[in-house]
């Protein structure tokens, strides 16, 4: 794939938009679908140049996919009503298929929990409207793009998905005959994301080219190297694990996590973690059922590369209380069993197709659980002080094909404790008898 | 007042008066469960791997973890791996439900207080409960996995994975306390046809022939209306099929009995989240469906529900099924419905096959997609319209899935030469001179 990463981002910044009238859009909302005072309209014309404008674009095997996030003023211009409020991303997508075969675009793909356009358009009803609610519904529909590409044609359209903060991570997969064409792109959420922080994580990104490792081993130690653990703003204590590094191309990251569902979600808590001196470049979520408190991934660009491929620091948690956790309690704090949060990312993402091998290494602070209990304000979370690192890749791999590294044989250590333990389950066995 | 708000007053009559005239019955039903959940074990074997499992009742549950688990919509099911291959194997929690809770959430829902001792208690009982991985080469582990509560039958899928190699596991087990719509069917030909009435297709023109010759339509008890489009056939089993759909969240649904209408009116009346809702009977081959699936989203109102027939037909020897797949929109009342609600289903059918069969891409285990006439076209302008009134317009194509027993990437699906929109893959295929 060309042109990923965030350069792919067009550095696009705020559209500047003002939010000020989000109340106003959905009384207007409520007013259209319940009471009628207001008679909805579909435009009669759509101007999409502000979107194409500000569109990233990113091209693949033939095949040029483009796509903007809705600003406020795009949603009123289109719906006469702010979709975000009602928890709707709006994007706005164009794919043009010059390749010689028809393309399928997979919405699970984009968002596993996507919206139906008639779905959406099922709150714009009017009761005892028949005429008046299919029209509603066909504008709904006109405005959707065709998951069907054929070959040589361009189709565009909109995409209703549940949003992301910031940077919208926007995975596209396009099917054809026992092929995938993946694309990921970072089209900027308008009024949500500044120049300048796109241009500080492109320059991350460049400069981590300078410390290329090409040897394994060497890249081994590198990870073991890196910073055992988030710090506090100000402080170098201990304030959170660095239990996990992805390698691979950021749209690979990117593609395997979307299509698990993880959203860039960054809350005002994580800019309390920092690493390298700075706070997260990116924060993904996802959240369990019911919008209940959602497992993270913070994720901090490192200094180094592997043959070529990014390497990120990442720190992955879950809060206390997890799906139970009280909806009034909006400081979620770091569950200590950071090691569980560590496997069950893994074997999450083993079902994206995105992961090529994985293993462990050295770096992490090790605590155990009876040191975080009996010194309770020392630590705030235990941990074998191991890594899982997960290697990326563009093209998907079924289950049967991930590779298990054998760096730090965590596995064989887990075995040996488990044969250990089945050793002593059996002699207490005879024992009893 | 809102729909939502209408709805909700108006279910709330519906409540009031069940309650007060007493034809609603009482909740859930509580059977008699079983003391020990080892004497019910399935167990099955591929090559020198052998698993069981067991799922337990909200009463072996309070016996054995001693919390409420079901109350707060946990159900362990145990599981055992007898591992005499020469690799060692992980067990992956997210293949039997992708939504599984950790033992440690499990026990944050007991003890809020994280550093007190009680918490320190439950998290190290429900630990030592919890499956361990790996299973080494000669042993045998076993513990529980933590799933969402499913009530009558669970679909239990064990993925079991080692360094580039893979075993999938799948059992259908009843829930003792609880009844479902299809509890005692089974999911075999002879519990409907004569071997004779089974018909074999290896010809795939001949099959593709067979499935554009199915009904339309489901129908009601007598046969005398038509209902929802069937615009889905499923080829595979318990081996391939079902495991690939529990991996993307669908489970059964619970009876249609009155104990359940009244938990989702109940539900449609709080807002929150219910994990059941009761499908209705519709009619193919004189039956109702053998298999109703769900898949919730965030509430009530956003559902997929999928209905499913085993057909007289196999394809090379797989089991065929049919089926209607629909997504809810909205709940609203009615009464062309014993139960007085009903789903306001997208009238864009196809939207919801399309939705399905991009979903299931990402299963591991969907190796092929094609497209067959059958359905009959019907446009949004002269809607045809289902046993409950609403309306639904299609293309008039059903989706056709094939299942494999072993990973699929989503680089090697094949897509079938058949029907499509216009510019679809026929005249793609056609193009580059494909049969």
């Amino acid at each position: 794939m060309s042109n990923t990463g965030v350069a792919a981002a067009g550095l696009q910044a705020s559209s500047g938009v003002s939010r000020s009238g989000a109340a106003v859009f959905v009384s207007c909302l409520l007013c259209l679908a319940v009471c009628g005072c207001a008679s909805w309209q579909a435009p009669t014309t759509i101007d999409d140049s502000s979107l194409r404008e500000r569109a990233v674009t990113s091209t693949s095997r033939e095949v040029q996919v483009s796509a903007a996030v809705f600003s406020a003023g795009d949603n009123q211009r289109y719906f006469s009503a702010n979709l975000n409020d009602s928890g709707i991303q709006t994007i706005w997508v164009e794919i043009v298929n010059n390749s010689s075969q028809v393309l399928w675009l997979l919405r699970a793909g984009t968002d596993p929990d996507y919206f139906a356009p008639l779905e959406v358009a099922w709150p714009f009803h009017k009761k005892l409207a028949r005429d008046r609610n299919n029209k509603v519904d066909a504008y709904f529909d006109s405005l959707t793009i065709a998951s069907i590409i054929p070959a040589g044609e361009t189709r565009s359209g909109i995409l209703y998905t549940n949003p992301h903060r910031g940077i919208r991570v926007l995975n596209i997969d396009l099917l054809g005959q026992q092929s995938i064409i993946p694309f990921t792109l970072f089209p900027p959420v308008p009024g949500e994301v500044t120049g300048e922080r796109v241009d500080e994580l492109e320059q991350l990104i460049a400069a981590s080219q300078a410390n290329d490792y090409q040897d394994e081993a060497a890249f081994r130690k590198a990870l073991e190297d890196l910073p055992c653990c988030a710090t506090d703003a100000g402080s170098s204590a201990d304030s959170g694990p660095l239990n996990m590094i992805f390698v691979g191309g950021l749209s690979d990251i990117g593609a395997a996590l979307v299509r698990r569902d993880y959203r860039q979600l960054p809350q005002p808590l994580d800019k309390t973690q920092r690493v390298f001196g700075r706070s997260p470049d990116i924060v993904l979520r996802k959240a369990g059922q019911g919008g209940s408190a959602a497992n993270w991934l913070r994720l901090w660009v490192a200094p180094l590369r592997y043959q070529g491929q990014l390497v990120v620091l990442v720190q992955a948690g879950r809060p206390v209380g997890g799906r139970f956790r009280a909806a009034a309690d909006n400081k979620p704090l770091l569950h200590p069993d950071v090691d569980e949060i560590r496997s069950l990312v893994l074997q999450d993402l083993l079902y994206s197709g995105g992961l090529e091998k994985f293993g462990f290494v050295e770096g992490a602070n090790t605590v155990t659980e009876a040191q975080l209990f009996n010194h309770p304000g020392e630590f705030s979370y235990y941990t074998d002080g191991l890594r899982e690192v997960l290697f990326f890749i563009t093209r998907p791999l079924g289950l049967a094909d991930v590779e298990f590294l054998d760096w730090v044989p965590l596995l064989e250590r887990r075995a040996a404790e488990a044969a250990a333990q089945n050793t002593n389950n059996k002699t207490d066995e005879q024992d009893r008898h | 007042m809102t729909p939502i708000d209408s709805l909700r007053a108006a279910l709330l009559a519906v409540v009031m008066v069940s309650s007060l005239t007493g034809c609603a019955s009482t909740g859930t039903l509580q059977g008699a469960d079983t003391t020990d959940y080892k004497e019910r074990l399935l167990t099955d074997a591929d090559g020198a791997v052998r698993v069981s499992t067991s799922v337990l009742s909200a009463s072996e549950s309070l016996s054995i973890y001693g919390a409420d688990l079901a109350k707060k919509g946990i159900q362990p099911v145990w599981i055992e791996v007898e591992n005499h291959d020469d690799t060692t194997y992980w067990l992956l929690s997210p293949g039997l439900d992708p939504n599984f809770f950790p033992a440690s959430e499990a026990a944050d829902a007991f003890a809020p207080d994280i550093h007190s001792r009680t918490h320190r208690e439950f998290d190290q009982h429900f630990q030592q409960l919890a499956f361990k991985n790996p299973v080494t080469p000669g042993s045998t582990v076993s513990g529980f996995i933590l799933s969402n509560l499913d009530e009558g039958v669970k679909m239990v899928e064990v993925d079991l994975i080692a360094s580039d190699k893979f075993k999938s596991f799948y059992f259908l087990t009843d829930v003792p306390g609880f009844r479902a719509d299809y509890q005692e069917k089974e999911f075999e030909h002879s519990a409907y046809y004569a071997p004779d009435e089974i018909l074999n297709y290896t010809d795939d023109a001949a099959f593709r022939a067979a499935l554009e010759a199915l009904p339309c339509c489901v129908s009601n008890k007598k046969g005398t209306r038509h209902g929802d489009p069937l615009n889905l056939v499923i080829v595979g089993g318990l081996e391939d099929a079902f495991p690939a759909l529990v991996r993307r969240g669908w489970h059964p649904t619970e009876a249609t009995y009155s104990g359940s209408v009244r938990k989702m009116i109940t539900s449609v009346l709080s807002g929150e989240r219910y994990r059941y809702s009761p499908v209705s009977p519709l009619y193919l081959y004189g039956r109702p469906q053998e298999l109703a699936l769900q898949r919730a989203r965030n509430s009530i109102h956003q559902r997929n529900h999928l209905r499913l027939w085993l057909s007289p037909m196999t394809y090379h020897d797989k089991q065929v099924w049919v089926g209607q797949i629909s997504r809810d929109i909205g709940t609203r009342l009615t009464i062309h419905s014993p139960y007085l609600t009903t789903h306001k289903i997208d009238p864009d059918v196809d939207e919801a096959l399309m939705a399905l069969i991009e979903d299931l891409a990402y299963s591991q285990f969907l190796y092929k997609i094609g497209l067959v006439k059958g359905v009959g076209a019907a446009t949004r302008d002269a809607p045809r319209r289902n046993l409950t009134t609403d309306p639904y317009y299609t293309n008039g194509f059903r989706g056709v899935l094939f299942f494999e027993d072993h990973p699929t990437s989503l680089a090697e699906i094949e897509i079938l030469p058949w029907e499509g929109e216009a510019g679809g893959f026929v005249e793609q295929a056609n193009k580059r001179g494909a049969p």
